[in-house]
C-alpha cells in the first residue's frame, strides 16, 4: 500500500493550495487568511468545522462510515516566520518580512489533502479531528489550543504530528520512542552587588566576580547534578557588566537557555540554577534575582503510538525507508503540549536536499511539493489503520 | 611663620586668576589659553619662560639673589576633565563638556602666586624651576615632559608636587614616606572561543565559561601570588559577551584595572594575568589575546624630601595640622614620573569636609579660593627653606 491513488490523482490541487499558502504567509496568531481557507475547504469536503480555539485555530471533525467510540487527532501548524524570503519563483512570499520558511504551508496542505480523501471515502470507524494550530514558531499556539479546551471539546484517544525534514531523502520517514525535541527554557539572572571605584574593591561588592563564580558553578548542573544518562544543556549566552575600566558596576546580567528532555530533570535544573545563583550571590554579599521563563516542554513520543505511526509509514514508504531511531535534537517544538495531554507520536518526513540555504528557517527554503501526496497518504492511512473498521 | 603677608595682600588677584581659569577649562594637551596665561604672567613677573615641553607645558626659571649650585623644581598641573559642570555661579565653565573638577585651576594659581612673590623677593640661593604640566588626567603629561628632557634642560636636585584633597581638614598638609598613590595599569582580555547554537554546546568553545573561569582565577593573584604585606588590586570591571538567548558567542571581552605600589609586584601581576588568562583559555580549547596598558607608576615619596616638605608645612599651618602618615590610596597620579626621575615629595592640602557632589571629579566641585594663599605660601617658603641663603 504505497501512496493512496486517489490522493495522487489530486496532487496538482495540493500543489496549487500549498503554493498559494506559501505566497501569503501570516505570522503567529495572525493566520486569518490561512485559517479562513482551511475552514472553507473543510466545509467544502463536508467536514464539520470549529473555529476560534487559540484565536485562529481550526478543528475539523469527521466521522467514519462505521460507528465507533474511538477518536484520534491529527495536527498541522499554519504560521510563517518573520523573515524576508530570498526566492525569486512565482509563488514567493508577497508579504514583506514574512516567509513560510519552516514548511507549515506544506504541513497544512498535507492535512487538508488527507481530509479531502477521508471525507470522500470515510473508510474508518469512529472519529478523526483535523487540528490546524496557530503560532508554532512562537507563542505556543499548541499550548493555547490545549488550554482553550481542545481535548475537552474534541475528546481523543491519541494525537499525531509530523514535520518535514530537509536533509532526509524524499520518501523516507523517521521517529524515535521517547524524546524527539527538547524542553526549551530561558533565564535572566541579575546579580546585584555594590558599585564603586575600581581602586577601592573593599568598599564595593563586585558583581562581575559573583557572576563569574555563578557561570562556573552552573556548569556543575550538567556535570554533577544530572544523571549522566540524561541530556541537559545549560548555556549562559550573555554576560553584561560595566562600562569603564575604573568603575566597579552595581550589577551584572547573565542570560541563557536550558534544554532538557526529562521532565523531572527540567524541574531539577531550574531549582539548581536558582539555588546556585542565589546562594553564591548571597555568600559573596550580593544578591541574585532570577527570572525563569518556561518555554516548550520536551516533545516525547509514546512507544505504542510511535509503533503504529511507523508501521503506517512503512506501508507508505517501504521498510528500508523508515527510521525508528533518529537522534533527538535539543531544539523545541510546541506539539509537545499535545503529547503531554494525550498519547501520540511526532514523526519527520524526508524533504530532500538542504544545501544552499534551503534548510529550515533559511531564506531559500521552500517546501518540497513532491512529498505532498506522501504526507497526505500517511495521514489517510494512519486514520484507516488506527481507526480500522471491524 | 604663617601665611606670607605679601601673598595675602594679593589674594584677590589670585582668586580672580583662579576663577578665570575655572571658567575656561581645557583638556589634556589642549591647554593653549591656560599655558598662554601662565607664560604671560611668568614673563610679567620677570621670570625666564620656556614653552613646548610636553606640547603645552611651561617652565619658568628664576634665580635667587644669592648665587648657588642647587636647584629645585616645583610642579602644578593645568588640565581639566571631560565633564559637564553642574555649578551655576558666575565663574562656572564656559566650555561645554569640560570642567575643572580636580582643582588644577587652583594648583596652577597657587604656583603662579608663589612665582610672583619669589620673583619680587628672590630671597633664596640657587635656582627654582616652576613646572606647569599638561595632561595629568590620563594623558601622562608629566611623563611627556620628562621624556622631552625636562630634567636635562632644567637640572634639578629635587622635585615637589601638591594636590588639594577634600576630606582632609581645611589647611592641613599631609603626606607619607613611600607610596602615596598607586601604579595604574589597564588590561583588555579578548577570549576567543567558537560560537554556535546554545543547544549544541559540544560543537562550540564557550567564551563565557572561559571568561568566567578567568575572572575567578584572577582573584588568586591578590590572594595567593602577592606578598600579603603588599597592596594589590585587580578589578575586572567589564565583561561583555553575547546578544541572544540561544546563541553562544564567538568571543567575550574582559576589561579591568590593576593597581599596585611595589614595582616588582606590578610586574608579577602582569605576568600572572597573562599566564592565567592565556593558560585557562588554552586549557579550555580557546585562546586569550591580552593587551596590557602600562599606566602611571606608583607615586613614591622620598623620605628626606618629605621630611623637609612637612617641616615647611608645620611652620606654615602648625604641627597639629600636619599629617605625616596619611593613608596611601590606590588612585593614580602622573607626578609619579617626576618622582621616578628625581628625589622629591608630593603632599596633599586639605579643603575641609567632603560634600557629596563636591568631591574631586564630581559635577559640583569647585576649588576653594581660601586655600590659594596657604598653598602659595607653602611653595614660597619651601623654596626659601630648601634654597636658604
Amino acid at each position: 500500500m504505497p501512496i493512496t491513488n486517489r490522493i495522487a490523482d489530486f496532487h496538482a490541487d495540493l500543489t496549487a493550495w500549498r503554493q498559494d499558502l506559501h505566497e501569503h504567509p501570516e505570522l503567529a496568531f495572525e493566520e486569518h487568511r490561512t485559517s479562513g481557507i482551511v475552514a472553507q475547504k473543510l466545509a467544502e469536503f463536508g467536514i464539520e468545522v470549529h473555529r476560534g480555539l487559540a484565536g485562529t485555530g481550526v478543528v475539523g471533525t469527521l466521522k467514519g462510515s462505521q460507528p465507533g467510540d474511538r477518536a484520534i487527532a491529527l495536527r498541522a501548524d499554519m504560521d510563517a516566520l518573520p523573515m524576508q524570503e530570498a526566492n525569486g519563483f512565482a509563488h514567493a512570499s508577497k508579504h514583506a518580512g514574512k516567509m513560510h520558511a519552516c514548511g507549515h504551508d506544506g504541513h497544512t496542505t498535507m492535512l487538508l489533502g488527507a481530509a479531502r480523501y477521508l471525507a470522500e471515502t470515510r473508510n474508518f470507524a469512529g472519529t478523526v479531528h483535523f487540528v490546524f494550530q496557530p503560532a508554532e514558531e512562537s507563542g505556543g499556539g499548541g499550548e493555547v489550543m490545549v488550554r482553550d479546551g481542545l481535548f475537552e471539546k474534541f475528546p481523543v484517544d491519541e494525537v499525531y504530528g509530523m514535520h518535514n525534514s530537509p536533509g532526509m531523502p524524499v520518501g523516507e520517514f523517521g521517529g524515535r520512542a521517547g524524546p524527539m525535541m527538547a524542553a526549551t527554557d530561558e533565564f535572566d539572572i541579575t546579580v546585584t552587588g555594590r558599585g564603586g571605584h575600581a581602586a577601592q574593591p573593599h568598599k564595593a561588592i563586585d558583581p562581575v566576580v559573583i557572576a563569574a563564580q555563578i557561570v562556573t558553578a552552573l556548569q556543575t548542573i550538567t556535570s554533577r547534578t544530572a544523571d549522566p544518562i540524561d541530556s541537559l544543556v545549560v548555556s549562559v549566552t550573555q554576560f553584561h557588566a560595566g562600562s569603564a575600566y575604573n568603575v566597579i558596576a552595581d550589577a551584572a546580567v547573565l542570560r541563557g537557555t536550558v534544554r532538557s528532555f526529562d521532565p523531572p530533570l527540567r524541574i531539577e535544573a531550574e531549582a539548581a540554577l536558582r539555588r546556585i545563583s542565589a546562594g553564591i550571590a548571597e555568600a559573596m554579599g550580593g544578591k541574585a534575582e532570577i527570572v525563569w521563563t518556561k518555554g516548550y516542554p520536551s516533545t516525547r513520543n509514546h512507544a505504542a503510538q510511535l509503533d503504529k505511526a511507523l508501521a503506517v509509514a512503512t506501508k507508505v514508504a517501504g521498510p528500508r525507508n523508515v527510521h525508528a531511531d533518529v537522534p533527538p535534537v535539543m531544539g523545541g517544538e510546541d506539539f509537545a503540549y499535545m503529547l503531554e495531554a494525550k498519547p501520540g507520536a511526532y514523526i519527520v518526513i524526508g524533504a530532500g536536499p538542504s544545501g544552499g540555504g534551503r534548510n529550515l528557517h533559511q531564506v531559500h527554503y521552500d517546501f518540497n511539493d513532491e512529498i505532498l501526496p506522501l504526507g497526505a497518504s500517511y495521514w489517510a492511512q494512519l486514520v484507516e489503520t488506527v481507526l480500522a473498521k471491524d | 611663620m604663617p601665611i606670607v603677608n605679601r601673598i595675602a595682600d594679593f589674594h584677590p588677584d589670585l582668586t580672580e586668576w583662579r576663577r578665570d581659569l575655572h571658567a575656561h577649562p581645557e583638556l589634556g594637551y589642549e591647554e593653549h589659553r591656560t599655558s598662554g596665561i601662565v607664560a604671560q604672567k611668568l614673563a610679567e613677573f620677570g621670570i625666564e619662560v620656556h614653552r613646548g615641553l610636553g606640547k603645552t607645558g611651561v617652565v619658568g626659571t628664576l634665580k635667587g639673589n644669592h648665587p648657588g649650585d642647587r636647584a629645585i623644581a616645583i610642579r602644578a598641573d593645568m588640565d581639566a576633565l571631560p565633564m559637564s559642570e553642574a555649578n551655576d555661579f558666575a565663574h562656572a565653565s564656559r566650555n561645554p563638556g569640560k570642567m575643572h573638577a580636580c582643582g588644577h585651576d587652583g594648583h596652577t594659581t597657587m604656583l603662579l602666586g608663589a612665582a610672583r612673590y619669589l620673583a619680587e623677593t628672590k630671597n633664596f640661593a640657587g635656582t627654582v624651576h616652576f613646572v606647569f604640566q599638561p595632561a595629568e588626567e590620563g594623558g601622562a603629561g608629566g611623563e611627556a615632559m620628562v621624556k622631552d628632557g625636562l630634567f636635562e634642560k632644567f637640572p634639578a636636585d629635587e622635585v615637589y608636587g601638591m594636590h588639594n584633597m577634600p576630606g582632609l581638614p581645611f589647611g592641613a598638609i599631609a603626606g607619607r614616606v613611600g607610596a602615596m598613590m598607586a601604579a595604574t595599569d589597564r588590561v583588555d582580555i579578548h577570549v576567543r572561543g567558537k560560537g554556535g547554537h546554545a543547544a549544541q554546546p559540544h560543537k562550540t568553545v564557550d567564551p563565557v565559561v572561559i571568561g568566567a573561569q578567568i575572572v575567578t582565577a584572577l582573584q588568586t593573584i591578590a590572594s595567593r601570588t602577592a606578598d600579603p604585606i603588599d597592596s594589590l588590586v585587580i578589578s575586572i570591571t567589564e565583561f561583555h559577551a553575547g546578544s541572544a538567548y540561544n546563541v553562544i558567542a564567538d568571543e567575550a571581552v574582559l576589561r579591568g584595572t590593576i593597581r599596585t605600589f611595589d614595582p616588582g609586584l606590578r610586574k608579577t601581576a602582569e605576568q600572572s594575568i597573562r599566564a592565567i588568562a592565556g593558560g585557562i583559555a588554552a586549557a579550555m580549547g580557546g585562546s586569550a589575546e591580552i593587551t596590557y596598558y602600562t599606566g602611571y607608576p606608583a607615586a613614591r615619596n622620598h623620605a628626606d624630601q618629605l621630611g623637609k616638605a612637612l617641616a615647611v608645612a608645620a611652620d606654615l599651618v602648625g604641627a597639629d595640622k600636619v599629617i605625616g602618615d596619611v593613608e596611601p590610596t590606590m588612585g593614580g597620579e602622573d607626578f609619579a614620573y617626576m618622582l621616578e626621575a628625581k628625589p622629591g615629595a608630593y603632599v596633599l592640602i586639605g579643603t575641609g569636609p567632603e560634600i557629596e557632589g563636591g568631591k574631586l571629579h564630581q559635577v559640583n566641585y569647585d576649588f576653594d579660593d581660601e586655600l590659594l594663599p596657604i598653598g602659595a605660601s607653602y611653595w614660597a617658603q619651601l623654596v626659601e627653606t630648601l634654597l636658604a641663603r
